[in-house]
C-alpha cells in the first residue's frame, strides 16, 4: 500500500512556545493509527498543524501528502482550503459554533466547492438533499440538525455527529479524528465508531486521537503511537492501547 | 418637456422587476410623483407639490420608487413623503420604498418621511437605499404611534455616498409597538450615519432596534441611538442593539448607545459591538474546503441576516437576501432591468 502521508521531523510553535519536537510519522492506505498521550502532550497541535491553522507556525521539519490520483503535495505549503480539496479532513475535539449560517448552506457550500475543484458542476438542490440524508443516517442525525446554525445549540455528543457527517460529506482519504469520544455516552460512541468504520476502505486512512482506550474497542487501530511532550515516545500495535490503560502513561514517558 | 422625457422613459429605466405580484406602484422623481397614482387603488395617494401623501387601507402592497437626479435647477432638492397606516395590525400594509439616484455626478438630497400610524393600526415599511456612491442623501424619519398601533421599519443600505437617516420615533399613546432595524453595508469612502431617537411618552409600549453594519474600504459609519423613557412610560419594553463587522482594518465604526430612563417599572437593555470576523470560524470553514473568500461572505452574510430575516413580507424578504449577497460579492446590484446606474 501506497503512503499517504510521511511527517518527518516536525517542529512546531505556539508564541515562543515549541510544542511539537521533532515528530515523525508515516501513515500508509487502508491504515487506521491511534495517537494517544496526556493532556497537552500536543495531539491537538499535531491535528490543527496538519489541517493548516495558521496560528501555530512549523518551525522544522516537513509533511508530505499523496491523493487519491498519486499526487504528491508538500502538504506545508497550502492553505486549509486547499489541504480539504487534496483529501484532508480534521474532526475536531471542539467544533466551532457558527451562528447564522446553516448547516445545510455550511456543507453546501462546502461539497460544491470540493466539485468546483474536480471541474464538476454545483450539486442541485434536490441531489444535495439526497445525499445530506443518506450521510445523515449514518450518524443517526435528524434531518432537523440541516436547518440550525453549524454546531449552535448542539449538545457535546450532536457536535460530534456532525463532525463525522461532514466527514462521510466530503469522503477525505485521509481523516484525522481528534478526541471525537470525549463527551459521548457509549450509544453516541457506537454511533460514531460504526459512522467511521462504515467510511473506511482499504483505500483512505484515519488517525485516531484519543486518552481513552475505550474508542479502541469499536475502532480497531493498527498502529498505536504514544504522543508524550510533543514527541512520539512509542509505536507498537493494538494492544499497546490496552497496556496503557493497565499501567498508565508513565511507564512510557 | 423634461418631465414628459422622464415619463416616457420611465418603463426603461424604473422598471425595477421586484417580482412582487400583488405590489401596486409608484415612481417619484425628485420629490414629484410621476405615475401610479391611478393605479393605486385602495390607497390613497395624493401629490401636492414637493409633498406626497399616501393612506393605506387593509392589505395593501405599494413599492414606491423613489429616484433623485442632479437636474442642475434643483439643487437641494427636497422631498416629502407622508404616510398614514390606516389598517388594521391584522391587515397591515406593507410599503417598500427603493431610493436611487440617477447617474454619477454628486448632488445633495434632503428627504423626509412622516409616518403615523393610527390606533390599533399596523405598518410594515422597508427602505432600501441604493445610490451613487458620491451624493449626499439625509432622511428624517418621525414616527407617531397611536394607542395599540405598531410598526415595522427596516432600512437597508446598500450603497450610497454620504447618508444620514434619522429616525425620531414616539410611542404617543399605550400599547404601541415600535420595531426599528437596519442594515448598512459601507465600502470605499462611504459615510453612513444613523441616529434613533425613540420617546417613550406612555407606558406600556415595546420599542426594539436592531442595526448592523458591514464596514469594508475606508468606510465610515456611525450609530447614535437614544431611548429615553419618560416618567409616567411604566412597563415599557426598550431594546436597542448594533452591531458592526469591520472587513477593512481601514474602515471605522463608532457607536454611542443612550439609555435615559425616568421610570422604574421598565425592561430596557441595549448593547453595541464592534468586531471582525472570528478566526476560528474562518478555519473551521476553511477546513471543509470552503476557500477564504466564501468563508468570509458566509459570515457577512450570516451576520446581516438577523436583520434581514425581520422582514416579515417573504418575496421582499427574499429578493433583499439575493440583493445583498450580490452587493457583498461585489457585483453590481441595481435590480433587474434596472438602468439608474447608482453603483
Ligand atoms: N493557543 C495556545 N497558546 C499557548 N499554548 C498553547 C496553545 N494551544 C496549546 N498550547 C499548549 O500546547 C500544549 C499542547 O496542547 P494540545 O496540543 O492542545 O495538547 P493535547 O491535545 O494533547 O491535549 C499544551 O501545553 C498547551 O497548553
Ligand atoms: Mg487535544
Amino acid at each position: 500500500m501506497k503512503n499517504l502521508l510521511e511527517i518527518k521531523d516536525l517542529h512546531a510553535k505556539i508564541g515562543d512556545k515549541e510544542i511539537l519536537k521533532g515528530i515523525n510519522l508515516t501513515i500508509k492506505q487502508g491504515e487506521v493509527h491511534a495517537i494517544m498521550g496526556r493532556n497537552g502532550s500536543g495531539k491537538s497541535t499535531l491535528s490543527a498543524v496538519l489541517a493548516g491553522n495558521e496560528n501555530y507556525i512549523v518551525t522544522q521539519g516537513s509533511i508530505q501528502f499523496t491523493d487519491q490520483k498519486g499526487t504528491t503535495y508538500n502538504l506545508l505549503e497550502m492553505s486549509p482550503e486547499e489541504r480539504s480539496w487534496a483529501g484532508v479532513f480534521l474532526g475536531f475535539q471542539y467544533p466551532v459554533e457558527i451562528p447564522g449560517v446553516t448547516n445545510v448552506n455550511f456543507m453546501k457550500t462546502a461539497v460544491n466547492e470540493h466539485r468546483k475543484q474536480r471541474g464538476l458542476e454545483a450539486l442541485s438542490a434536490a441531489e444535495y438533499l439526497k445525499m445530506m440524508r443518506e450521510k445523515m443516517a449514518i450518524v443517526q442525525m435528524d434531518p432537523s440538525f440541516s436547518s440550525r446554525g453549524v454546531n449552535v445549540g448542539f449538545s457535546g455528543g450532536e457536535k460530534k455527529r456532525n463532525e463525522i457527517f461532514q466527514m462521510a460529506m466530503l469522503n477525505p482519504s485521509l481523516a484525522i479524528l481528534d478526541e471525537t469520544d470525549s463527551g459521548l455516552d457509549v450509544d453516541a460512541l457506537r454511533i460514531v465508531a460504526n459512522g467511521v468504520n462504515r467510511l473506511k476502505t482499504k483505500d483512505n486512512a484515519f488517525v485516531v486521537i484519543t486518552h481513552y482506550q475505550r474508542l479502541l474497542d469499536y475502532i480497531v487501530p493498527d498502529i498505536v503511537h504514544i504522543l508524550y511532550k510533543g514527541k512520539i515516545v512509542k509505536t507498537a500495535g493494538k494492544e499497546l492501547a490496552l497496556e496503557i490503560e493497565q499501567k498508565g502513561y508513565d511507564e512510557f514517558e | 418637456m423634461d418631465k414628459l422625457k422622464i415619463i416616457d422613459i420611465d418603463k426603461e429605466i424604473f422598471s425595477c422587476s421586484v417580482p412582487l405580484e400583488n405590489a401596486q406602484k409608484a415612481y417619484i422623481l425628485n420629490g414629484v410623483l410621476m405615475s401610479g397614482k391611478e393605479d393605486i387603488r385602495g390607497v390613497q395617494m395624493v401629490s401636492e407639490k414637493k409633498s406626497i401623501t399616501i393612506e393605506t387601507k387593509e392589505n395593501n402592497f405599494l413599492q414606491i420608487i423613489n429616484v433623485r437626479e442632479n437636474a442642475v435647477l434643483r439643487r437641494g432638492e427636497e422631498y416629502c413623503i407622508e404616510i398614514k397606516a390606516n389598517a388594521l395590525k391584522e391587515e397591515k400594509s406593507t410599503i417598500v420604498l427603493c431610493s436611487h439616484t440617477l447617474g454619477d455626478e454628486r448632488f445633495s438630497t434632503k428627504g423626509k418621511i412622516n409616518i403615523v400610524v393610527e390606533k390599533e393600526c399596523g405598518l410594515e415599511l422597508i427602505i432600501m437605499q441604493n445610490e451613487n456612491g458620491v451624493s449626499v442623501h439625509n432622511v428624517d424619519i418621525d414616527i407617531e404611534i397611536k394607542y395599540g398601533g405598531s410598526l415595522k421599519l427596516n432600512i437597508i443600505t446598500l450603497h450610497g455616498g454620504h447618508i444620514t437617516n434619522t429616525i425620531n420615533s414616539v410611542l404617543l399613546e399605550e400599547q404601541a409597538e415600535c420595531d426599528l432595524g437596519g442594515l448598512y453595508l459601507s465600502d470605499r469612502e462611504q459615510v453612513i450615519n444613523t441616529n434613533v431617537n425613540v420617546l417613550h411618552k406612555v407606558g406600556g409600549g415595546i420599542s426594539r432596534q436592531l442595526f448592523k453594519g458591514i464596514l469594508d474600504g475606508n468606510s465610515k459609519t456611525n450609530f447614535n441611538g437614544k431611548i429615553v423613557v419618560s416618567p409616567q412610560a411604566q412597563k415599557t419594553e426598550a431594546y436597542q442593539a448594533n452591531n458592526n463587522l469591520l472587513i477593512s482594518d481601514r474602515a471605522k465604526a463608532t457607536s454611542n448607545p443612550h439609555l435615559i430612563i425616568y421610570a422604574d417599572d421598565v425592561k430596557c437593555s441595549h448593547g453595541a459591538t464592534i468586531g471582525t470576523i472570528g478566526d476560528e470560524e474562518l478555519f473551521y470553514m476553511r477546513s471543509r474546503g470552503i476557500s477564504l473568500y466564501e468563508a468570509k461572505l458566509l459570515q457577512q452574510q450570516a451576520f446581516a441576516g438577523a436583520v434581514l430575516e425581520k422582514i416579515e413580507k417573504k418575496e421582499l424578504k427574499e429578493r433583499l437576501i439575493g440583493l445583498v449577497e450580490r452587493r457583498l460579492r461585489g457585483e453590481s446590484i441595481h435590480c433587474q432591468g434596472c438602468s439608474t446606474r447608482c453603483c
